[in-house]
């Protein structure tokens, strides 16, 4: 009976005209994602050697390695270009300096404003609207279409139990929607190493899992569509009702979330910041003006004495204001940046608690995390942008003898020969590795087990539902 | 002449409505196998309310309809298992060739070894032409979908038969077929209980007329007692309210 009824499901969606357009219509959108996905990598790729190649040029011919003018690259990774997340909002490029707050710029989009039109044919946000419209649009009348076409009344007046209707319904309408989308789904994998995507284990099984994350949500909103239809009498209202459940879940409220936590959680803002940090920064100077005024006034050079001596004792003065005053920014600085970072940290919970009543965004947040391009790529990038900063003064240190900062660097005179050349090539190599599988996949459980969550809870309602449906 | 046994039985069947609505008070009648029992009564008299408390798509409010004995609100799979039904207005799947539907159906309902020749026969045998056997529904007209529903109800081979207004929709060639259709399911001994608002017809198949009015089952007369008798003009003097309301 089970099957009977699921094979009569499986043939009543998938024979119709409007499957076939339908489904045409998203495997084509899928197919695309995978393909521009790929393209997306080749050229961020190219991009990426572009840059560093650059980077080295540029440095080549200097002779000194404290005027270096050294920048590092987030490197692409194919799945980040298959599920960008905020992969192209972040600042790629960091200008390096061996002490200081890193900053990050050139984001993708800044550079390429066309490409963030193109966004929207990133494999998670065709997913999200695929898969959610795929369910909506054949099961929006699962129960009550049987209903006013009389099929309900004519099935029910065989033995059939209501538990195992429903439960074929639900199989069936999974099965008929989820088993064509998976061919597009394979193509485009098969895609991938074909278009010479450097497809790593991990990448092949945080993808499939994306792919899983992808079906949860196609469950999601089954389940959704068939509880909806069990609740109402006319398909018409429940196309309608759902209509405004999906623009609520994928359209307004992400939206919104962002909107109200902004609202409630005050950040301030980077400028704000950067303009405390200056102004402090010019009153750290005014003081040391002061001190320096001092020190001339008290140490001035005597008229016979050794000036080189006393450039000596003025340069090791100075630098010991240098390192204070740089301290002493520093440590404002630092306390600015957490002070700011835990708003910052106080408004991306409350937003991303608001957006996870949203399967979409719990969606979207489960496939970010799995690809690693979540709101965590930028502290990640900036972490190693950070450890790397560390090797790179030390290497600075060992070449020029110092620090960097202010240095006085005295020029001799003609007689000193020109020193040899730098070789750009003994810097040290930036190497930014994606965390590990397990580390992603542990991130994107909370919203993997939230998907699971909403079948769960719509499964039950469409089954409790349908147990209390008049059928006639 | 009789089996003592009836097939189909209301007890005191009575239902009222989660508004109020008294559809059904205390009705009793009985339809043994091999008879027609017609059903007539104005718009919502209460005769598909009836039928579906045979088929427990409601509950009732008191007494109870029993399908060979079965309780149906108490053993409502068992019970259907011994009975086929014809809803008025079924649209059945619009997606699907007559013949899937009948498929579909006549499995639903556990008979599993038929084959399409069989499928075919029952079409011709309502009255359903064979050019349009592998057509899908949605280019069917009302009638023809009528007929496909009374089609799956004969597969089902069950020893009763619910008939919520079965000729609506049919041409008057398509319901003098039905009347011989009847017959000949009487003839195999089925138990067929039918709502109609065709007097006529009614007065030709039925072994039993019953007339409901506002929820009473206001007469009941046999073939035998109607001998003679204008069924009309008893319709009417039963259905003076009814009328009145149309005035
Ligand atoms: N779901 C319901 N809720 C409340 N009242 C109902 C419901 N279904 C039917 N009724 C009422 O029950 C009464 C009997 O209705 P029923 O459908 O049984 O009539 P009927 O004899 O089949 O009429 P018709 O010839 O028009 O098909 C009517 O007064 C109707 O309004
Ligand atoms: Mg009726």
């Amino acid at each position: 009976m089970f099957r009977l009824l699921v094979e009569k499901e499986l043939r009543e969606i998938i024979g119709t005209t409007k499957f076939a357009v339908t489904f045409g219509v998203c495997s084509v959108l899928i197919l695309l994602a995978f393909y521009v996905g790929a393209r997306n990598f080749q050229v961020s790729q190219a991009e990426y050697e572009a840059a560093r190649a650059e980077n080295i040029k540029q440095m080549e011919g200097l002779t000194d390695w404290g005027r270096i003018d050294h920048r590092i690259f987030l490197p692409p990774q194919p799945l980040t270009t298959l599920v960008s997340g905020i992969s192209n909002d972040i600042g790629r490029t960091t200008e390096m300096q061996t002490q200081g707050e890193l900053r990050s710029e050139n984001s993708r989009f800044n550079e390429d404003p066309i490409f963030a039109v193109f966004r929207f044919l990133d494999l998670e946000f065709i997913f999200s609207i695929v898969m959610s419209l795929f369910a909506i649009l054949f099961a929006y009348d699962a129960i009550n279409g049987e209903k006013e076409r009389g099929t309900l009344r004519l099935s029910f007046a065989n033995p059939v139990p209501r538990a195992t209707y429903i439960l074929s319904k639900l199989v069936g309408a999974f099965l008929a929607l989820g088993v064509p989308l998976l061919i597009p789904i394979l193509i485009g994998c098969v895609m991938l190493p074909l278009m010479g995507i450097p497809m790593t284990g991990s990448a092949w099984g945080r993808l499939a899992m994306v792919v899983l994350a992808g079906y949860l949500y196609l469950g999601v909103f089954l389940t959704l569509s068939v509880f909806v239809s069990a609740l109402t009498e006319k398909s018409s209202n429940s196309f309608l009702l759902l209509l405004v459940i999906w623009i609520f879940a994928v359209l307004i409220i992400p939206r919104t979330a962002v909107l109200i936590s902004g609202r409630a959680v005050d950040v301030p803002s980077i400028d704000k910041v950067n303009y405390d940090k200056n102004r402090y920064m010019a009153q750290l100077w005014l003081e040391d003006r002061e001190k320096m005024q001092n020190y001339s006034r008290e140490n001035p050079p005597s008229q016979d004495g050794d000036m080189q001596a006393w450039m000596d004792d003025f340069r090791a003065f100075m630098s010991e204001l240098s390192d204070v005053r740089n301290e002493k920014m520093s440590d404002f600085g630092g306390r600015l940046n957490e002070e700011r970072r835990n708003r910052e940290l106080v408004q991306q919970r409350l937003a991303l608690g608001i957006a996870r009543l949203s399967p979409t965004s719990v969606f979207s947040l489960a496939s970010t995390d799995l690809s690693g391009t979540s709101l965590d790529l930028k502290e990640r990038y900036i972490e190693a942008a950070n450890r790397y900063q560390e090797t790179y003064a030390q290497f600075i240190r060992e070449k020029t003898g110092s620090a960097g900062g202010f240095m006085f660097t005295m020029r001799g005179g003609q007689d000193e020969e020109e020193p040899p050349p730098i070789d750009p090539y003994e810097l040290p190599v930036f190497e930014y590795e994606e965390p590990s599988s397990t580390t992603l996949i542990n991130d994107s459980l909370f919203d993997l087990g939230l998907l699971v969550l909403f079948n769960i809870v719509f499964f039950a309602g469409a089954f409790v539902a349908f147990l209390r449906y008049d059928v006639r | 002449m009789e089996t003592p046994r009836p097939m189909l039985e209301a007890d005191g069947l009575t239902k009222r409505y989660e508004d109020g609505n008294l559809a059904l008070d205390h009705v009793s009648f009985d339809v043994y196998p091999g008879q027609v029992y017609a059903m007539l009564g104005g718009n919502g008299a209460g005769k598909t309310t009836a039928i579906n408390l045979f088929l427990n798509f409601i509950e009732p409010t008191d007494g109870e309809a029993r399908v060979d004995g079965i309780a149906t609100h108490k053993e409502p799979l068992k019970a259907k298992e011994k009975l086929a039904y014809v809803s008025e207005n079924v649209m059945l799947y619009p997606n699907f060739t007559a013949l899937q539907n009948l498929d579909f159906f006549a499995r639903l309902g556990g008979n599993t070894k038929y084959s399409k020749d069989d499928y075919r026969q029952v079409l011709l045998r309502v009255g359903l032409e064979e050019e349009a056997h592998n057509r899908r529904l949605k280019g069917y007209s009302k009638g023809m979908r009528q007929k496909c529903g009374i089609a799956i109800s004969i597969l089902k081979n069950a020893p009763a038969i619910l008939l919520d207004e079965p000729t609506s929709g049919l041409d008057p060639k398509a319901a003098v077929e039905f009347i011989r259709l009847l017959e000949s399911l009487r003839e195999e001994g089925k138990a067929i209980l039918m709502s109609t608002h065709d007097i006529f017809r009614a007065k030709e198949v039925a072994d039993v007329v019953g007339i409901m009015n506002e929820g009473n089952l206001v007469m009941q007369r046999s073939r035998e007692e109607l001998v003679g008798e204008d069924l009309e003009k008893l319709y009417v003097e039963y259905m003076t309210g009814y009328m009145d309301e149309v005035a």
